[in-house]
This record gives C-alpha cells, structure tokens and sequence, in this order.
C-alpha cells in the first residue's frame, strides 16, 4: 500500500482531465475509491511499456488494462465497491459488458473514423501531444485500429457497407444510451449514493462523448437529450476532478498558468536585478541614498504593474 | 415489409438450420442454436431443425444459426427475437424499463465473455484447433477444401481476437473470464426459477443454450463444463429448462441424448 504508483494517460480538455475513455474510467476508479495515483499525462505513447494508455507502473509492476488496473487496486485495498452485494457485482459486468458491446463501437467511430471529426480535431489534438515524427504515424494508427476493430465485430455481410454498419452501430449507441439513462433514474450513481466501477466505466464512456466538441455530434446530441446523464457526469466532473463545467476549455487555463510562470519569472528577474544594484550601491558609498529609494520604488513600480494584469 | 411479416402468422413449416450434428458443428454454433431453439419452444412457436452442411454459407449473416419462415430468413438470436416480436410473440413484454436494460445487459455480457470464450477454445487453443476443431469443421468436405476452409475461417477468427485484445490471453485468463461470467449468472440467477422470476426470457433462453452446450460437450479437458458445474443453481437451471421443454420432443430436434460422438448427459 505504501509503494507510490504511477499512471501514465493521454490527457485532456475541453473540461475533461482525459480524453481517452480507458484513461478516464481509471482516473475516476482512483478518485472513487481515494487511491493515491500520480498521473502522469504522457506524451509518448511508445515508451508505455505495452504502447497502450493507460498504464500503471508501482515498483516493477506494469500493468496496461483498465479490467486489471481496477483489479490491481482492488488488491491494495482501494475498493470502489466494498458496499456492493453481489448481485451488483454481477449487474456490474453485465452493464460494463452492454458498453463495450453497444456504445464502444461508435465512440471508437466518432472519434476515429467520421471523417470530419478525425481531420479536424482527433488527429490534431493527439499529434499535439506526441513528438514528432510519431505525431505522424501514431494517430494513423490508432484511426486504423479502430476501424478493424468495428469492421471485425460488427461488420459482417449483409452488413456489407461501411456506412450501413455506421447506421447500426449508432442504433444500438443510441439505445444503449438509453437504457442507462433509464437504469439511472432519478439516483445520483448507479448504485445508490457511493460511485463504484460501473459509475467509473460509464463515466469514462459518456464523458468524452459529452465534453469534446467535434463537428459531426449525433451521438452528442442524443446524449443531451438524457439529462440525467449529463447530470451524473457533470456532477462527477466538479466533485470529483474539481473542474469547472461551464466548458471552459483547459486551454485558456493553461494560458493564464503560462502568463504566471512567466511574470513570476519577470519578477524574480527584476528582485535579482535589484540585489545586484543593491550590492554596488553599498560598494560605491559616494551614491546618496534617495537613488537606493528611487531605484527600489522604479523596481517596486515595474513588479506591481504586472501583478496587476494577473487579475483573472 | 415488416407489416407483411406481422400480418403472416407461424406457418407449421418454419425451419432452423444449423451444420451437421453429429460430425461437423462445433460447441459455439450449437450453443447459439440450441439458444434459439430454446427460445422458440418458449414462445411454443414449433421449428424444425435441419441439418445442412453449408449452413453457414446459406445463412444471410454469415452466423449460425439461421430460421427459414414463410420466405423470409432471419438469422443470430437478435434479430430473431425481433422478428419474432414482430410477429406478435414476445417473453419481455412484461418486463419492466429498467428490468429490460438489465436483460439486454446480461445478454452481451454472455455475447462478450461465454460466446468469445467459446470461440477462443475452439479456434486459438491448439491443442482442441487440432484434435477438435479442424477434423469437425472441414469434415464434409475432401482434402483439401477441407484444411484450406478451416484455416481460412481460424485466420478470420484469430483477427477478430485480436482487434478486440483476446489474442494475449492465456488459456487460463480465458477460463477464469468464464468463471467470472458464470458467477455473475449464478448470483444473478440466486434461488429463482428464471432470471426473471418465474417467467422465462430471452436471456434464459441465452444463457441455456450456452451453458448446456458447455456442460454436455466433450472437449480435450472438462476444464471449460467444471467451471460450469461449480455453480449448482445453474445446472439445475439447466435441467429444469431441458426438462420442461425439450424432454419429449423428436430425437432430431434440439440434441440432447442423441449425441454420440460428444456425450457427457447431465448427471
């Protein structure tokens, strides 16, 4: 329990701390059940040990699965489900199992494969984030993985189209929206008022379809409609991940993080100023004091004009 | 069309075709069609079951198995209960919104780990690909058609392994993921008759076809039907369904002692 674990994920905007759904559903595992996890946001995917994110690493233990991330946790006793008798346990696999079947394949294509959505915000965002020259090769990828992934399971004859299959799997998205809407009901998670797996694995699904603002939404816009969906993510989102959920996005709270470090860095570079100033003033004593003040106000002037443009 | 589905009603003919019995099918095709059969004897809608050996390639999907009624074909458990539906014969009718999402639920999480681990024994464990698989799948047909058509269809298989990360897995993390699956069952099945109290469902239907399949199969190891037989209330499950609707029916309907060359009767 004392070793120190790391978690290696994509990371995020738009509001959301991730934009991976694997990667979310673990963070939000960690969040629920208090486990003590620095998350690295990587950029690399290659140096992930097995190349997949998320990736947990304590000690000499890799492991790279979300189902046996959760296990790992479970094992060091940070139990999201302790208060679960055991026919929620079982009703968990069951609805996580209903995800990966029916909501997974089109999460995969909105964000992969819709053309639009790939070309103008997928491929960007992860290339960002990756050096160059794998910001080439690895969404390519992770689009073509996806693709063979749907096609394989989903994808046999008369289904003989990709875009008579795109039809199908955004039918059964859509009713497996839903259908935990209706689970959900009017209760804040899934299993009374504690969130447990199955909260985490449907966060981790709904978030990222909710949060990113991609060009081509259907499945955006069937989720809007199933308010208490929103509601659950959003409410796990500020209690949670302490994000603010108006939709500002991260970017703009990067920019003030940035304009921070950098006036901070102006201010200790003007004090560093000021203390060699102050060491040849005491050197040369033929300067008259007042300069000493003068020059400490001019100094005191320029540090407080730019702590004032810091005001949010 | 759909209207001149609902308007036909259940002609005496209708017809489910699955491989040969005896030599060719294989344990996930059985138990997908013993699945179907079971849930048509549920909604007392009479079926008779053919034996061709290029089923699957009469099927409209692909999949196995398939029904032929009226003219038109249906095939997988799915699309079945839908069409079915359409007919005006349904088991969830009285299933209320949240019941019916758990239904569905429980349905792809058989779909997801029993069906995929069934595949995996047959196509990615080399020892039953060997020994099993390869001399059943090929068998009506002459060398060697019948090597190049059970690796072309191991090949595809193995590719869908893999895109969905089953590939990496052992024989045992498989076996462990059927011991998870038939847990969850058991506790969610608990004392009852069915899984929906005293009617039965689609999903016992389901999970039936699967789970007798699995407990009456003879494959290179019991590992897969011990896994199975460690939960009491679901092999009573089993003998209870198998009794009450297939006990007294036609040896060529829906199996069970009739097999020989893969027998263990439920004991």
């Amino acid at each position: 329990m004392a070793a120190p674990m790391e978690l290696s994920c994509w990371g995020g905007d738009w509001g959301l701390p991730s934009l991976h759904p694997e990667c979310l559903t673990v963070m939000a595992y960690a969040k629920f059940s208090g486990a003590p996890l620095t998350v690295n946001t990587i950029n690399n995917s290659w140096r992930a040990p097995k190349g997949d994110l998320p990736v947990l690493v304590s000690e000499d233990i890799v492991i790279s699965q979300p189902a046996k991330i959760l296990n790992f946790l479970r094992k060091q006793k940070y139990n999201a489900d302790y208060d679960l008798s055991a026919k929620q346990g079982a009703d968990t696999l069951a609805y996580i199992a209903l995800l990966e079947e029916k909501l997974l394949p089109a999460l995969l294509h909105t964000f992969w494969i819709e053309a639009e959505n790939y070309c103008s915000v997928t491929k960007p965002w992860f290339a960002s984030k990756i050096a160059f020259p794998l910001s080439l090769y690895l969404p390519g990828k992770m689009s073509r993985e996806a693709l063979n992934r749907i096609l394989l399971t989903k994808g046999g004859p008369p289904l003989y189209s990709l875009t008579e299959v795109e039809a199908q799997i955004y039918r059964d998205a859509k009713e497996c929206l839903n259908l935990l809407s209706k689970r959900l009901g009017t209760a804040q998670f899934f299993f009374g008022d504690t969130p447990t797996t199955l909260d985490a694995f449907v966060f981790g699904f709904l978030a990222p379809i909710y949060k990113v603002c991609f060009p081509r939404v259907q499945l955006q816009e069937h989720l809007k409609q199933l308010p208490n969906l929103c509601r659950f993510c959003d409410d796990i989102l500020t209690c949670y991940f302490r994000l603010t959920v108006s939709g500002y996005s991260s970017a703009g709270q990067d920019t003030a993080d940035a304009n921070l470090q950098k006036l901070t860095q102006l201010v200790n570079k003007e004090s560093n100023l000021i203390e060699k100033m102050d060491d040849n003033l005491r050197r040369s004593p033929q300067h008259p004091p007042r300069k000493l003040t003068t020059l400490k106000l001019a100094a005191g002037g320029e540090e407080s004009s730019p702590m004032s443009r810091l005001s949010p | 069309s759909s209207l001149s589905t609902a308007a036909e009603p259940w002609p005496e003919n209708a017809a489910l075709y699955q491989q040969l019995k005896e030599e060719q099918i294989l344990l996930s095709d059985n138990a997908s069609s013993l699945a179907v059969q079971a849930f048509l004897q549920m909604c007392n809608l009479p079926i008779r079951v053919i034996c061709r050996a290029n089923a699957e390639y009469m099927s409209p999907s692909g999949k196995l198995p398939f029904i032929h009624v009226g003219n038109q074909v249906v095939s997988e458990l799915g699309p079945i209960v839908q069409f079915v539906k359409a007919k005006g014969h349904s088991l969830s009718d009285g299933l209320d919104e949240v019941q019916k999402a758990e239904m569905k639920a429980y349905m792809e999480l058989v779909n997801n780990m029993l069906l995929t681990a069934e595949l995996y024994l047959q196509w990615c464990d080399d020892v039953t690909v060997e020994e099993i698989t390869h001399p059943r799948y090929g068998s009506p047909y002459p060398w060697p058609l019948n090597r190049i058509l059970s690796y072309q269809k191991q090949w595809e298989v193995r590719r869908k392994m893999k895109a969905i990360g089953w590939a990496g897995k052992t024989l045992e993390q498989v076996l462990e993921d059927v011991d998870q699956c038939c847990h969850a069952l058991s506790q969610r099945l608990g004392t009852q008759p069915y899984f929906f109290n005293k009617q039965p469902t689609e999903l016992d239907a389901l999970v039936f076809g699967h789970l007798f399949t699995i407990l009456t199969t003879q494959l290179i190891t019991d590992e897969l039907s011990e896994k199975v037989k460690n939960y009491s209330n679901l092999t009573a499950f089993c003998r209870r369904i198998e009794q009450q609707y297939f006990e007294g029916h036609e040896k060529d309907s829906s199996t069970i002692a009739a097999r020989s060359s893969k027998k263990s009767l439920l004991r």
